[in-house]
C-alpha cells in the first residue's frame, strides 16, 4: 500500500470490509431488519466501497457506517408524501382502507386518524369492514361514540365490501370528507380471506390502502407486506407499537418490499399517540445516533 | 402462495455431508453457519443463536459419531438435541383445579387464547371459566364474552367496573364452582411501568397457579426484553405462541423460554376456539429450522 500511503489514500479491498460488514449484518438483524433485505443493503454497500479510494485517516468503520446510512435512507425514504396534503388535494370523499394481520392495531389507528383529521378540520365516517371477529362491532362503536363519529356497520358475518360501500354512499350524501374503512385482521396464508380483500379492493377502489403493521414484528414483516401488497396494492404503511420497541427494523423491511413510505407511527393507546414518520430519525435511531 | 424456502440451503449443506463419515472443521463451520441463518430468520435472539451455534460446533467436533452414522446425521442429531434441551417439554398442566393468569403485549392474542384454553380444558372434562379483567380496550368485555360463549364455558366480566383487580377478585368468587379459572388481562408492554405495576397487583389478588406469557409468533428481537420484564413482574411459568397459522417461525418464543427458564404450554393456529394445541417440541423445532420431521431423522441415529 506504499503508493496509496504516499498519496494519502488507501484502497479498500474485500478483506478490509469483511469484518465491519459482518458486524453490520448482525446489527441490522438485531434491529429486526429482515435477513434478505439486510443482505441486499450490505451488497450495495460492498459494491459502493470496494476498490474505493479513501483518505487513510478515515477509519474503514466510519466509511462503512456512512455508506450504511445512505443505503438505509435510500430504502426508507421512498416516495414520502404528505398525508395532510394528499387529503387536501383529493376529491372528496377520500376513501381509505386499512389492511394488515391480526391484532396489529388497525382499529385503534383508525380511531386515532379520525381524531387527527378532526383536529385538521376534516370530517370522517368510520366503516367497520371487520364483520368477522368477536367484539369487533362493539370495539369500533365505542371509539366512534367517544370521538363523536358516525359508524357504518353491518351484522357479524356480513359482506365487508358492502359495509364500506355503504359508508362511501353515506359520505357522498352527507358531504363527509374522509371514509375510514376497517377490515378484519387476517394472516396472509389464508387464501379465502386474502381473496376477500382483493375483492374489496377491486370493488371499493379506495384512494389509499394503508397497511398497518407493528414495530415489534420480526423477520415475517417482509412476507406479510408482500402478500398484502399483492392482494390490495399498498400506498403507505403505519407502524404501531413504536412505543414498545426502539429498533424499528420492520420499517426498513416493509419499505423495501412495498417501495411505499411509512406515513405514521403509533406510539401508544390513546388517540393522540400518532406521530408523523420521519425517515432520518428512524435511520439515526437504527445507527444509534439519536 | 407463500414460498417456504427457509431451510432449503440448510438442507443442501447437510446433504453435502450425507456420504461422509468424518467431518472436518470446515464442514462443521458451514453447517453451523446455515443453522445460524435459519435461527436468525426464525427471530431467535441473536446472542442466543451465537451461544447455540458455539455449543453445536464444539460438540460436533469433539464427539465421536456413533459407529455407522454419517457426518450429516451426527450434526443433525446434535442440533436437534441442543434445541430440545433448550425448549424442553410442554409446560406441565395437571388436570385439576387451578387458576391461570394470562399476560402479554397488546394484540398478542390473550383474549382469544383464554377462550381457546377454556375450550381445551372443557374437552378434558373440567369446568372452566374465563374472567375478563381488561377495562381499557373498547369492546374487550363483549369480545371475551362472545368468545367464551362460542367455547360454551362460563364467563365473568363487569363492564361498569374500572378496577381490574376488583374484577379479578369478584370474578374468582362469582365463578367459584368452576374448576379452572382463566384470567385474561389487558395488553401491556415492558416499557409501560404503570401497566406492569397493575399486572403485579392483579397477580397478587389472583394468586395464580400458572402465569402464561402470550406471544405472537411474529415477534422479533424485542421478545427478550419483553419476556424479562414480565418475568420480573409476575414470574412466567409458560409461554403460549399464537398465530402459527401464518409464516412466522416463532423463534421469539424460544428466546422467551430461555429468558424466563420456562417452557411452552400451547400453540395457537387460528381465530376459533378450537385452534389450539398442546406444545410438542419436535414439530416446533422442525418449523424453526424450516426442515421436515427432524425427530424421525434423529431417531434413525
Ligand atoms: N402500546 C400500543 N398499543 C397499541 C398501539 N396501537 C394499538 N394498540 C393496542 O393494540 C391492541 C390491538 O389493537 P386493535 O386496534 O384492536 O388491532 P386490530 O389490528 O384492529 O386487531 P384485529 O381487528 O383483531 O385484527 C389494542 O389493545 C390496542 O389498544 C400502539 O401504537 N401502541
Ligand atoms: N390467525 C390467528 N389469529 C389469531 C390467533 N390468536 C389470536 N388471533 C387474532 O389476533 C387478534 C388479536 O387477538 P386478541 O385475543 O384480541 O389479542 P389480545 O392479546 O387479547 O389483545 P389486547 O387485549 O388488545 O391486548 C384477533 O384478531 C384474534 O382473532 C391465532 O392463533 N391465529
Ligand atoms: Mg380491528
Ligand atoms: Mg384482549
Amino acid at each position: 500500500k506504499a503508493k496509496s500511503l504516499a498519496t494519502g489514500k488507501v484502497i479498500l479491498d474485500e478483506d478490509d470490509l469483511e469484518e465491519p460488514l459482518w458486524d453490520l449484518e448482525m446489527a441490522l438483524l438485531e434491529s429486526d431488519v429482515e435477513m434478505s433485505v439486510a443482505e441486499e443493503i450490505l451488497d450495495t454497500i460492498e459494491a459502493d466501497l470496494t476498490g474505493e479510494r479513501r483518505g487513510f485517516t478515515e477509519q474503514t468503520e466510519n466509511i462503512v457506517t456512512a455508506a450504511l446510512r445512505d443505503a438505509l435512507l435510500e430504502v426508507i425514504d421512498v416516495g414520502q408524501f404528505d398525508f395532510d396534503e394528499h387529503v387536501a388535494a383529493s376529491e372528496k370523499p377520500v376513501v381509505i382502507v386499512f389492511t394488515g394481520v391480526n391484532g396489529v392495531g388497525k382499529t385503534t389507528t383508525i380511531a386515532k386518524l379520525a381524531k387527527y383529521l378532526d383536529d385538521r378540520g376534516y370530517s370522517s365516517v368510520l366503516a367497520n369492514g371487520d364483520t368477522y371477529r368477536a367484539g369487533a362491532n362493539e370495539q369500533i362503536q365505542e371509539h366512534a361514540e367517544r370521538l363523536d363519529k358516525k359508524l357504518i356497520s353491518h351484522e357479524r358475518g356480513g359482506d365487508p365490501t358492502a359495509v364500506i360501500y355503504d359508508a362511501v354512499e353515506y359520505a357522498e350524501a352527507n358531504d363527509v370528507d374522509v371514509v375510514l374503512g376497517d377490515t378484519a385482521g387476517r394472516l396472509h396464508t389464508s387464501n379465502d380471506l386474502m381473496a376477500q380483500l382483493e375483492k374489496l379492493d377491486r370493488i371499493v377502489d379506495p384512494d389509499l390502502t394503508i397497511f398497518v403493521d407493528e414495530a415489534v414484528a420480526g423477520q415475517d414483516a417482509v412476507n406479510r407486506a408482500k402478500e398484502f401488497d399483492s392482494a390490495a396494492s399498498i400506498d403507505g404503511t403505519i407502524l404501531t407499537m413504536a412505543d414498545a420497541d426502539a429498533q424499528g427494523g420492520a420499517a426498513i423491511s416493509i419499505s423495501y418490499v412495498t417501495g411505499k413510505p411509512i406515513l405514521f407511527l403509533g406510539t401508544g393507546q390513546t388517540y393522540d399517540d400518532l406521530e408523523k414518520f420521519d425517515p432520518e430519525t428512524l435511520v439515526d435511531d437504527l445507527l444509534g445516533e439519536a | 402462495m407463500v414460498l417456504d424456502d427457509l431451510g432449503s440451503s440448510l438442507r443442501g449443506t447437510l446433504d453435502k455431508l450425507r456420504g461422509k463419515s468424518r467431518i472436518s472443521e470446515e464442514d462443521v463451520d458451514e453447517v453451523v453457519k446455515e443453522i445460524q441463518r435459519s435461527l436468525l430468520q426464525a427471530d431467535v435472539d441473536t446472542s442466543l443463536v451465537m451461544e447455540l451455534s458455539d455449543d453445536i460446533s464444539s460438540r460436533a467436533l469433539d464427539e465421536e459419531p456413533p459407529g455407522g452414522t454419517t457426518a450429516r446425521d451426527h450434526v443433525l442429531r446434535i442440533v436437534y438435541e441442543e434445541l430440545v434441551d433448550l425448549v424442553g417439554e410442554s409446560t406441565e398442566l395437571p388436570l385439576e383445579e387451578q387458576t391461570i393468569l394470562l399476560a402479554g403485549l397488546q394484540g398478542s392474542g390473550k383474549t382469544t387464547t383464554a377462550a381457546k384454553m377454556a375450550w381445551w380444558f372443557s374437552k378434558k372434562g373440567l369446568r372452566p371459566a374465563v374472567i375478563q379483567t381488561d377495562t381499557f380496550r373498547p369492546g374487550a368485555y363483549d369480545q371475551a364474552k362472545q368468545m367464551a360463549d362460542s367455547a360454551e364455558v362460563s364467563f365473568y366480566g363487569d363492564p361498569d367496573e374500572s378496577d381490574p383487580v376488583a374484577i379479578a377478585r369478584d370474578g374468582l368468587e362469582a365463578t367459584s364452582d368452576a374448576e379452572v379459572h382463566i384470567v385474561d388481562t389487558a395488553g401491556r408492554h415492558a416499557l409501560e411501568d404503570d401497566l406492569i405495576d397493575e399486572i403485579e397487583d392483579i397477580e397478587d389478588a389472583v394468586d395464580p397457579d400458572r402465569r402464561l406469557l402470550v406471544l405472537d409468533a411474529a415477534i422479533g428481537q424485542g421478545a427478550k426484553e419483553q419476556a424479562q420484564r414480565f418475568d420480573d413482574a409476575i414470574g412466567i411459568d409458560g409461554v403460549v405462541i399464537t398465530k402459527l397459522d401464518g409464516t412466522a417461525k416463532g423463534g421469539g418464543a424460544l428466546t422467551a423460554v430461555n429468558e424466563t427458564e420456562s417452557t411452552i404450554a400451547f400453540l395457537g393456529s387460528g381465530e376459533t376456539v378450537k385452534d389450539i394445541e398442546r406444545f410438542e417440541p419436535s414439530g416446533f423445532i422442525s418449523r424453526l429450522l424450516g426442515m421436515g420431521d427432524l425427530k424421525q431423522l434423529t431417531e434413525r441415529v
